[in-house]
């Protein structure tokens, strides 16, 4: 029996049920079945916001030790313990127009602490991560582990996960992934007509040499370092939209001329001087405040960025759901506070900070106001300032040092999310004891093994492609159990099906129509004129269309304007020049071959006789050949096929 | 002007669905909906008319006895407005004028923001603005008509900065609105290019009733039905609301032609066909030369097209459930207007079932008339709940930014101007 809880603030219920479906039927969980309850219902009141008297529910030991009437709960014994009394006899969630807990909600609790409050990290305490993290290793075997690992997870829950993908459906979501757009005509006939057994391991490789996959990621990582709204700077409000472009072209080169993870992040995160010879020094504005760096700001991108938590809720007061403490907050935000800039530069000796390694709590926090907080890396004591004034170099040290807890798991776990659509741990940036990882042991193995093929990407990506999770195929019938489709999914025993994000969108129609300044917005000159221009330009308009949800790549975010423009906007009727080149190239090449390259362009893969037919007979009703062409291609990219990642 | 889709003859659209050329999934209750005469939204609609750069009050609805413009007596006696403004000034037993809005921002960005939101911009996530806020409120789920479009009236000289954008944060991109760039063209791409859309569409829905059958999951179903609902938008009926055209020549004088006129004459038709709140944004308003003279020059067309969208909400019955608002995102120095000037403006309210014919609030007269506010500040989150509740909306509704952190509608600290609501 598969238990589906939906609950919006911890995605690890599903996930924790499957690991232990039958064992633990009828049993009660912290994470997966307390801890929503607590956060939704108690926590207002008696978390890291209100202590209100003096219970604070946020860990373990929190709830152990109580309040101010003693412990909380009695291990073992809900009628002693003081919570359950509470909320049995409905005194708590206090006062009128508080909506008492509901039975289940109740039975659940009771049960949990009766059974000695048994946790699913307690459980996940001793992970084997079956390859001993030592040195590099081949990535067909880092593979296989990967897929050892999923495997033990689908067997207990007794899920039986899905065949492989076919060739097509894997080169084309693999160019996609890595390249982020959509192969050519050729590029797909030749993979297709390899017969290499190696032909998928080879074609990974080839992806990854190619620069196309450092624009990828370095985009990639634009869109997750950029707010959903750009900064803008004064009164006017301009949007550094050119210099967030140029920085994702900045990470993908670096990337592509063999820098490591830890060596972009240490350039990132320690630049100074003007923005002319480093484009990395639009990050600090994009995640500052107005148009201007702030320390708070950094802290809080830094920390969801490169460390995988969340400290915005600490940075006016302790978090109240997370044991995140508005001090972790501060501490970490002093390493950023001797630097200053704005959209053009970074200067250090300047800043929030007084005293190099200390900052005040802003009046705008809700709490300690006024207060000093010494620098301090999250969770590693207190940080002694030396000599220098900028305290960003021994920060970047720390992060980027091969023992740093946070820092190697925090990318693995996004490049897991970013391929299959889900992280190991969800949230992606939500890493702490009471959101465990549903696969411990493989994110233990993969970040192991990040850490000794010193921070390369490529190397992580290879390993995870040539898995067999990531080729599995994304198809499903329709007289199949949805439950049991959800399952698969996110236990990764079946490729979810994703929507093209924006960038990749556009690149796979510029590829398509063969013309790299494919231009979808409208005629409408005037409209495009003045600062307060409601259009922008080619591709900043195509972005706000066609942007999508960035922490949930499944969900089909384009509604009646994005279909519009697909379905009439009069460019994507009017002649590809791809085809008219091949036309030219091959001017015999009949219905049939015509079709058949409009296919591989736009699908990656040949159509089948039942489509053959179905094109012919639509261009047979139509007076003009070209114009049947035209609508063909127009048919192609109009199709879930083509919009979504299969 | 070319409009291909509305030449499609009611049996042709017939024949469309009844081919199954939408996509997949079939729709029964399509035509039903097409054929029937649309009902009223469940709660009230809104018509929020945004001069972006931020109007003169002094220039337009608080004029002082020694200012630039003269005040003149409107309809109801002892309320004045300029002089330049005479059909909204024969209309004011329907208008409430709200003269002492003060709203503590003066950056063009922060506060078009500020006024759209009720709440100050940080970093840590983008709140929904007051038209998405509207969308999230009303059902419209497999409704081919969107909740929530806006309509660029076009622009004058004066650019007020960055355009806002109704940025729909954590309502999710379904309340994002739909965008007009010209009442003139109507929808965008509404209308199918080509002769062939009806071929067009019924080779793409075999292949795409195929691809459902092998790929039955979410987000399959989810792009057929966004596909199917524009593709029933560009035939039904209702997507002639887009159509300014349609409206009889003498009406369409009234309005002006001027794109103001039209975008007013276009959010009718909008909230007729079940828009629940249409935003018209005319750019241009920031007159750091003086405001008398562009002012002077924006009038007739202003005037014409409030006035006479007013009168025809009314004549058809539909003034008491629809609101409509004419502000910026601040007004502008007392005298001359050059400035921005957050602290004493004014706002104009008209319909929504409110008590109208009225004036809330005062500024300073004095040495510097129009400085102070003399009675009753009015802050954004005053504005903002005053609008929700006018239109019917729970202020105190709860919402989940991220990280599980609860937003309330509005923000407690608001009071709203009750005095004014029916």
């Amino acid at each position: 029996m598969i238990a589906v809880r939906s609950t919006a603030l911890l995605a690890v219920g599903l996930l924790a049920a499957l690991s232990m479906p039958v064992a633990t039927a009828g049993e009660s969980l912290l994470e997966r079945d307390v801890l929503p309850i607590l956060t939704k219902n108690c926590m207002g009141c008696h978390g890291g916001l209100k202590r209100e008297a003096g219970l604070d529910l946020r860990t373990m030991p929190g709830m152990l030790k109580g309040g101010d009437s003693g412990p909380a709960i009695v291990k073992g014994q809900a009628e002693r313990s003081e919570l359950w009394k509470q909320i049995a006899s409905d005194a708590m969630p206090s006062g009128d127009d508080r909506e008492k807990l509901s039975a289940s909600d109740k039975a659940k609790i009771k049960t949990w602490i009766d059974a000695g409050m048994p946790t699913v990290l307690e459980r996940q305490k001793d992970v084997d991560t079956l390859l001993p993290g030592l040195q590099r290793h081949k990535p067909q075997q880092v593979a296989a582990v990967v897929d050892k690992h999923l495997g033990g997870f689908l067997q207990t829950a007794g899920l039986k996960p899905v065949a492989l993908s076919s060739d097509a459906a894997f080169l084309r979501r693999v160019t996609l992934d890595l390249c982020g757009r959509v192969p050519t005509a050729g590029e797909a006939a030749k993979f297709l007509d390899d017969k290499d057994p190696d032909r998928r391991a080879k074609l990974i490789d080839a992806l990854l040499a190619r620069p196309d996959f450092g624009k990828q990621f370095g985009r990639t990582w634009r869109d997750w370092i950029c707010p959903p709204e750009l900064p803008s700077n004064g009164n006017a409000g301009t949007q550094p939209y050119g210099q967030a472009r140029a920085f994702g072209d900045w990470i993908g080169k670096k990337l592509t001329e063999g820098a490591s993870w830890a060596q972009i992040t240490r350039e990132i995160l320690t630049v100074k001087g003007a923005i002319g010879k480093s484009p990395q020094v639009i990050f600090y504005a994009l995640v500052g405040q107005g148009g201007t760096t702030s320390a708070d700001g950094t802290a809080r991108a830094v920390a969801s960025l490169f460390l995988g938590v969340q400290l915005k809720c600490a940075r006016c007061h302790d978090d109240p759901y997370r044991d995140w403490s508005q001090r972790e907050h501060w501490g970490l935000a002093a390493f950023f506070g001797r630097t200053q800039g704005d959209f053009t530069k970074i200067e250090t000796g300047k800043g929030a900070s007084k005293k190099p390694g200390e900052i005040a709590i802003p009046g705008s926090a809700f709490r300690n106001s006024g207060q000093t907080v010494k620098a301090a890396f999250l969770r590693g004591g207190e940080f002694k300032v030396k000599e220098t004034d900028d305290l960003r170099p021994p920060f970047a040290e720390w992060l980027t040092a091969k023992d740093n807890p946070f820092f190697a798991r925090a990318l693995v776990n996004r490049a897991w999310f970013y391929l299959f659509a889900r992280g190991i741990v969800n949230p992606i940036d939500d890493f702490r004891d009471l959101n465990p990882p549903s696969h411990p042991g493989l994110l233990k193995m993969l970040a192991d093994e990040f850490v000794v093929a010193d921070f390369d990407v490529k190397h992580l990506f290879r390993c995870l492609c040539n898995s067999q999770a990531y080729q599995r195929t994304s198809r499903f019938a329709p007289d199949a159990d949805p439950q049991l489709r959800s399952a698969l999914t996110t236990s990764f025993g079946r490729m979810p099906m994703r929507l093209m994000s924006a960038d990749v969108l556009l690149d796979s129609l510029k590829r398509a129509h063969g013309d790299e300044k494919l231009d979808l917005r409208t005629g409408i000159k005037a409209s495009t004129v003045g600062m307060a221009a409601p259009v922008g330009d080619i591709w900043l308009e195509f972005q706000r269309r066609f942007g999508t949800n960035e922490e949930d790549a499944t969900d089909f975010t384009h509604g009646v304007a994005q279909m519009l423009t697909m379905i009439n906007h009069p460019r994507l009727q009017a002649r590809s020049k791809a085809l008219d080149a091949f036309q030219k190239k091959t001017p015999d090449a009949g219905v049939e071959r015509t079709v058949e390259w409009l296919y591989l362009s736009t699908l990656s893969r040949r159509p089948s006789p039942e489509e053959t037919s179905e094109a012919r007979e639509f261009i047979e009703g139509s007076k003009d050949l070209n114009k049947a062409y035209d609508g063909v291609l127009w048919m192609l990219v109009n199709r879930s096929e083509f919009l979504l990642i299969r | 002007m070319q409009r291909p889709h509305l030449k499609l003859k009611r049996r042709d659209l017939l024949k469309l669905s009844a081919a199954g050329l939408v996509s997949g999934v079939s729709v029964p209750w399509f035509e039903l909906l097409a054929g029937t005469a649309v009902g009223k939204p469940p709660k009230k609609s809104c018509i929020l008319l945004w001069m972006d750069g931020g109007p003169s009050q002094q220039h337009t609805f608080d004029p002082k006895p020694k200012g630039e413009f003269s005040p003149k007596p409107t309809s109801v006696p002892g309320i004045h407005i300029v002089e330049h403004l005479p059909q909204l000034a024969a209309l004011m037993e329907d208008l409430v004028l709200v003269r002492s809005m003060t709203t503590e921002i003066n950056g063009h960005y922060d506060a078009k923001y500020f006024l759209h939101t009720g709440y100050k911009r940080t970093t840590a996530f983008e709140h929904p603005s007051i038209g998405c806020i509207a969308s999230s409120q009303v059902s419209g789920a497999g409704d081919e008509m969107p909740a929530f479009v806006t309509i660029d009236a076009g622009y004058d000289r004066n650019d007020g900065g960055r355009l806002y954008r109704n940025v729909p944060g954590y309502l999710g991109p379904h309340n994002a609105p739909l965008l007009v760039n010209d009442p003139n063209e109507g929808l965008e791409n509404l209308a199918p290019t080509g002769s062939d859309v009806e071929a067009r569409l019924k080779l793409l829905a075999r292949s795409e009733n195929r691809f459902a059958r092998q790929f039955a999951t979410p987000v399959v179903s989810a792009k057929q039905a966004a596909f199917d609902r524009a593709v029933r938008l560009m035939t039904s009926r209702r997507s002639r609301a887009f159509d300014v055209d349609e409206e009889p020549a003498s009406l369409r004088q009234a309005y002006g032609k001027h794109k103001f006129g039209r975008s007013c004459l276009l959010a009718r038709r909008l909230i007729e066909a079940g828009v629940s709140f249409v935003e018209v944004v005319h750019r241009g308003w920031d007159d750091h030369a003086g405001a008398a003279k562009p002012i002077a020059y924006r009038s007739p067309w202003m005037d014409a097209g409030m006035a006479t969208l007013i009168s025809d909400l009314k004549v058809r019955g539909m003034l008491d459930d629809t609101l409509v608002i004419w502000m910026g995102e601040f007004g502008r120095t007392p005298g001359d207007g050059n400035g921005h000037f957050s602290k004493a403006w004014s706002t104009m309210w008209a319909g929504g079932g409110l008590k109208t014919g009225q004036v809330i609030g005062k500024t300073s007269e004095g040495k510097n008339p129009g400085a102070e506010i003399a009675e009753r500040p009015v802050s954004s989150p005053d504005f903002i709940a005053t609008l929700c509740l006018a239109l019917g909306m729970d202020i105190q509704t709860e919402f989940k930014a991220p990280g599980n952190r609860p937003v309330l509608m509005v923000d407690k600290v608001a009071k709203p101007i009750t005095e004014m609501l029916g």
